[in-house]
């Protein structure tokens, strides 16, 4: 938070998918800044726009349908907005690495483990590192993710190998380059629970030891606490609000935050039923003018009809929502 | 994998066993008396009744069934008719010939069928995707016969590209047999010259021949590549920084053309029962114009005689194919 450049500047991004029926506004003039160090946690329900976001950033969604309206995204101080294919392939995997949801589908079913490791350094490295040296990185990368047997794993193909060994193996590839940023599009989602708080350790230790900068995407406030510092909670394409994980559990100030907090179960108080939040997310081919919540916020009057942008109500912690004032605060992470 | 070749192979055996049976009781309900029919039609009753007898016309189905089990296990097929000779001497000739043929078809349908189907799939409802498909449309859709006759027609007789039809023009030395197939024979004897020009033969046949079969790989792969580019090793493969040209023709082809094997062994066998018409068309002494000429002549012994052999052909290659899916997927290779 010293470092005056953010990692990672998400500025004014809005999104759009072209569809028959129109344009389906995804993502809506969304901020999100990670200064060198951090591990900052993206939550919100399924189809808010979270992956949506971190893909596009980096040109992993297909255009069309997609088509960015507005916005700057720029990584140590680079504009990535506009740069060629080419261009982006050298930013991802180098500075930028990802690691996703299902293990089991993200490796290539048909080539060996040492393969897709070696490629993937090799094009990470754009060619520079040759095969044997490749091969190298990878071994020594297996072992710091903790995976048993590297040498023999190198040969196995990913249907040998079970879900959390896959997950390992993912990291392992995604970190070889020492990338600037990783993102962790819920990486443990779709393994089971003791494998899932392995996987976690694993993480929290490498975002420890490599003293990496880190989006974890999640819609589980209880995975994303023990790994990340800060969190931005994602409503129907926009950030509703941002701030310290200790306030974000103690001191919620978005009504929806305040539901998501509500729906998780607590391990001292016995309920006949878990809280949920009532309705849907709005139609997004006509996204209502003011807050995207308000028509399922229990807390909704007239001004709510109204744009409403991040508020600021404690030094790091900003809320989009009409209940809150905006107090003017020095704030070193948005500080340019 | 050498268990899997026996078990196959005693599968095979079985399947052809079979196969005998079908023929045979087809060769034998048709109407007309064999032993009339193989006695020619100039025989007086007597020689008929002779060869009724020496060939047991006159014993019941089953009996009959079991001597020409017993008859093929000794590598005798039966004399034709029509010329008179062995049918095994015979399909040693006319065989290599349409395999040579067949060979060349299908190498031009998987050489053009994949890449093309690759491009469309890439090229998705844009223009060369629709060009692409015209192709795969008429190809379906086009008979055989049909298009022989027109590319005779307009490359043969018209523009004067290509020779009408046969195996070699006859100035054209014949090189010494050694596996029968022109090309194969020509290369061995160090005459490239003959080589090339029984290819020049083979052009036209071999393009009515494929069509169909291209259409089908075109179809299958580009469906197949649709699929694979969007799973999400791809995505991977691309969030690592790999190429756009190393994913599409390695990362995803070699998932996407496990279909199109399959697809392949089944056009084989398509193919050599087309043989029956294009050899027709292009006056090219193969066994398919042998089959038709036996059919139209009521030979019976060489049609079942090519019958079990198409049929073997047919079974061999599949064989073959699943091999190559052995070799391809390390998944199909562990069940084995």
């Amino acid at each position: 938070m010293m470092d005056s450049t953010p990692i990672l500047d998400i500025r004014d991004f809005s999104l759009v998918f072209d569809t028959f029926d129109g344009a389906y506004h995804a993502i809506d003039k969304v901020d999100l800044s990670l200064a060198a160090g951090e591990a900052v946690a993206l939550v919100g329900e399924t189809g808010c726009g979270k992956s949506v976001l971190t893909r596009a950033a980096f040109g992993l969604v297909p255009s069309p349908p997609a088509r960015i309206t507005s916005g700057s995204v720029r990584l140590d101080g680079r504009e990535l907005l506009g740069l060629s294919d080419r261009e982006l392939r050298g930013v991802r995997g180098k500075d930028v690495a990802m690691i996703f949801q299902d293990p089991m589908t993200y490796l290539n079913p048909v080539f060996r483990i040492g393969t897709q490791l070696t490629d993937a350094i090799r094009a990470q490295s754009g060619g520079k590192v040759k095969r044997a040296e490749a091969r190298d990185i990878a071994l020594g990368m297996l072992e710091k993710v903790h995976l048993p047997n590297p040498e023999r794993q190198f040969k196995a193909y990913p249907h040998e190998l079970s879900g959390g060994m896959r997950q390992r193996i993912l990291i392992a590839m995604a970190l070889a380059a020492k990338p600037k940023l990783l993102i962790a599009d819920e990486p443990t989602t779709a393994l089971d629970v003791t494998i899932q708080a392995q996987i976690l350790d694993l993480m929290a230790e490498l975002v420890e030891d490599m003293g990496l900068t880190m989006i974890m995407i999640s819609h589980d406030l209880g995975v994303v606490a023990q790994v990340c510092s800060r969190v931005a909670v994602m409503y129907a394409g926009k950030i509703v609000e941002d701030a310290p994980i200790g306030q974000i559990f103690d001191a919620p100030a978005h009504p929806y935050t305040k539901g998501l907090l509500d729906a998780l179960p607590h391990p001292f108080k016995r309920v006949e039923r878990l809280a949920s939040i009532p309705g849907t997310l709005p139609d997004l081919l006509n996204p209502p003018k003011g807050c995207r919540f308000a028509q399922r916020c229990a807390s909704a009057h007239a001004a709510c009809d109204a744009p409403v942008g991040l508020r600021r109500v404690a030094p790091q912690h900003t809320v989009a929502c009409t209940l809150f004032e905006d107090t003017p605060m020095k704030d070193p992470v948005h500080e340019h | 994998m050498t268990r899997l070749i026996l078990k196959r192979l005693g599968m095979m055996v079985v399947m052809l066993l079979g196969l005998a049976i079908i023929t045979f009781s087809i060769a034998n309900i048709a109407p007309g008396d064999p032993a009339r029919l193989a006695a020619g039609p100039d025989a007086t009753p007597e020689m008929v009744e002779q060869i009724r007898e020496t060939r047991g016309f006159d014993k019941p189905l089953p009996v009959r069934f079991a001597l020409y089990v017993g008859q093929l296990v000794r590598g005798d097929l039966g004399t034709s008719v029509y010329t008179g000779r062995s049918v095994s001497d015979d399909i040693a000739q006319f065989l290599p010939a349409t395999m040579e043929l067949v060979f060349f078809a299908i190498t031009i349908a998987i050489v053009f069928g994949i890449p093309l189907g690759t491009l469309a799939a890439l090229w998705q409802n844009r223009f060369p995707d629709h060009g692409i498909r015209l192709i795969a449309v008429s190809g379906a859709a086009l008979p055989m016969f049909w298009l022989g006759l027109m590319l005779q027609w307009y490359l043969a007789l018209e523009l004067g590209w290509f020779p009408l039809g046969g195996r070699l023009g006859v100035f054209d030395d014949v090189p010494p047999q050694i596996t029968g197939m022109i090309t194969i024979d020509a290369l061995l004897n160090g005459d490239p010259r003959t080589a090339l020009t029984a290819l020049w033969y083979m052009v036209l046949p071999a393009a009515a021949l494929s069509l169909p079969a291209l259409a089908a790989i075109i179809r299958v792969n580009r469906a197949e590549m649709l699929e694979v580019l969007g799973r999400d090793y791809v995505i991977n493969a691309k969030a690592q920084g790999i190429g756009p040209l190393r994913i599409t023709a390695i990362y995803a082809q070699k998932n996407a053309i496990l279909p199109s094997l399959a697809m392949i062994g089944l056009r084989f066998g398509w193919m050599l029962g087309g043989t029956v018409l294009v050899e027709g068309v292009f006056d090219f002494p193969g066994i398919g114009l042998y089959a038709a000429k036996a059919a139209v002549s009521s030979d019976f012994e060489p049609i079942m005689a090519v019958t079990l052999i198409l049929g073997a052909a047919f079974m061999f290659t599949n064989l073959l194919i699943d091999l190559a899916y052995a070799v391809l997927d390390p998944r199909v290779r562990n069940q084995v």
